[in-house]
C-alpha cells in the first residue's frame, strides 16, 4: 500500500516537472522545466491549492535517493579520455580553484549576512522594548 | 528485442553499485567516498572491462535519469516546510544567492583566463556551479559545448561536495544559512544532496539557492563572457 502512495506521488511529481517543461518550451525559457515545476508545486503547496500529504511521501522517497539520479550522468566523463591532457588538466584545475574560492566566498557572506541581518532585528527589538518602557 | 534485458542490467548496475557505495559511505563517512563519485567510478571500470560504449548505458540509464525531474520538483517539499524561515531571511538569502552565483562564474573566467585555458573549453566551464540543464543552455548561448559543460557540472558537484566540510571548518561557516548557499550555488544538485547531511535548514538553504543561481545564472552568464572578453 506504501509503495503504491510512493508511485503515485511521484506521478504527481512528475506532472509538475511535465507542466514545467511545457512552459519553458512554450515561452521559449533558459530556466529548464523542473526548476518552473518546483517553483509551480512551492506556489501550489503554499497557496494550498495541493496538499503537503498529496507529495510528502513521494517527495521524502525521491530526495533520500537524489545522487543516485546523477550517476548516469556523471558516468558520461567516460567519453571524455581527452581531459588526460595539459589542456583537460588546466580545464580541470580552474574548475577545482573557481569551486574552493566560490565555496568559500559564499559561506563567509552567507554567515555574515545572516549575523547582520539578525543583528539588526535585535536592535529593533531593543529600541521597541526601550520606547514601550519609556 | 535485446535492448531489454541489456536495459534492465544496466539499471540494476546503477542502483546496486549505488547502494553498496552508500552504505560504505554511510559506514567510514569520509567525504571523498561520496556515492556519486565512487559508484560512478565502480560503473565505469565494469563498463570499461565488459567493452559496454556509453551509449549502451544509457539505453538503462536513462530511466534512472528520467526521475531527475521530479526530484527537484520534490526540493519543493523541503521548501515549503521552511517556508517561514525563508520569509525571515529573505535579504541576507537573496544576498549569499547574489554573491554565490556571481563569485562562482567570474573566479572561473578568471582562472581560465590566467591559466591559458583553450576559449572552446574555458566557455563551457563558466555555468559550472549551475544545475546540469541550465547549464547546458547557457553554454550553448554563449558558444561553448554542451558535453563538455556538462563534465565541468559535475566536477563542480562532486568536488565541491568532498571540499566542503574542510572550507567550513578553516573559515569557521556554522550557519544554516551560509553552508547551504554555499553549497547549493558551488556544487548545485550534488552540493544540495551533501547538504542533506547537516539537516534539514541547510538542505532547504541549498535547494532555494540552487533555484535562485539558475535562474541568476542565466542572466549572468552572457554578461561575465562579455566583461572578460571572451
Amino acid at each position: 500500500m506504501r509503495i503504491l502512495t510512493i508511485v503515485f506521488q511521484i506521478c504527481i511529481l512528475y506532472i509538475f516537472s511535465y507542466i514545467g517543461t511545457v512552459i519553458q518550451n512554450f515561452f521559449d525559457l533558459i530556466i529548464p522545466g523542473s526548476i518552473i515545476g518546483l517553483l509551480l508545486l512551492f506556489t501550489c503547496l503554499c497557496l494550498k491549492i495541493v496538499p503537503v500529504k498529496w507529495i510528502e511521501d513521494g517527495a521524502v522517497f525521491l530526495l533520500r535517493l537524489l545522487m543516485l539520479f546523477f550517476i548516469p550522468t556523471t558516468v558520461g566523463v567516460m567519453n571524455y579520455a581527452s581531459l588526460l591532457s595539459l589542456h583537460g588538466a588546466l580545464f580541470i584545475l580552474a574548475v577545482l580553484a573557481s569551486t574552493i574560492i566560490s565555496i568559500a566566498i559564499t559561506g563567509t557572506a552567507g554567515q555574515f549576512f545572516e549575523k547582520k541581518a539578525q543583528k539588526r532585528k535585535d536592535e529593533k527589538e531593543c529600541s521597541k522594548f526601550h520606547s514601550h518602557s519609556a | 528485442m535485446q535492448q531489454v534485458p541489456l536495459a534492465f542490467g544496466m539499471i540494476l548496475l546503477t542502483v546496486f553499485a549505488y547502494l553498496a557505495m552508500a552504505r560504505i559511505y554511510k559506514r567510514y563517512s569520509y567525504s571523498v567516498l561520496i556515492p556519486v563519485l565512487t559508484a560512478t567510478t565502480l560503473i565505469i571500470i565494469v563498463l570499461s572491462l565488459f567493452q559496454i560504449p556509453y551509449e549502451r548505458y544509457m539505453i538503462g540509464g536513462q530511466w534512472i535519469s528520467s526521475l531527475l525531474g521530479p526530484s527537484v520538483v520534490a526540493l519543493a517539499y523541503p521548501l515549503y516546510k521552511q517556508r517561514h524561515f525563508l520569509r525571515d531571511h529573505l535579504l541576507p538569502i537573496l544576498g549569499g544567492v547574489f554573491v554565490g552565483a556571481s563569485s562562482g562564474m567570474v573566479t572561473v573566467a578568471l582562472l581560465a583566463k590566467v591559466f591559458g585555458v583553450k576559449q572552446s573549453l574555458a566557455l563551457s566551464i563558466i555555468p559550472k556551479s549551475l544545475t546540469t540543464p541550465v547549464a547546458i543552455e547557457v553554454a550553448k548561448g554563449i558558444g561553448g559545448n554542451a558535453s563538455l559543460a556538462v563534465v565541468g557540472v559535475m566536477i563542480a558537484g562532486i568536488f565541491g561536495a568532498i571540499a566542503a566540510p574542510s572550507i567550513f571548518k578553516l573559515l569557521r561557516v556554522h550557519s544554516p544559512l551560509g553552508r547551504g548557499i554555499a553549497l547549493g550555488s558551488a556544487s548545485h544538485a550534488i552540493g544540495t544532496a551533501k547538504a542533506a547531511e547537516y539537516g534539514e535548514l541547510t538542505f532547504s538553504m541549498s535547494s532555494v539557492t540552487m533555484a535562485l543561481s539558475a535562474i541568476i545564472g542565466s542572466v549572468l552568464g552572457p554578461i561575465v563572457v562579455w566583461v572578460f572578453h571572451m
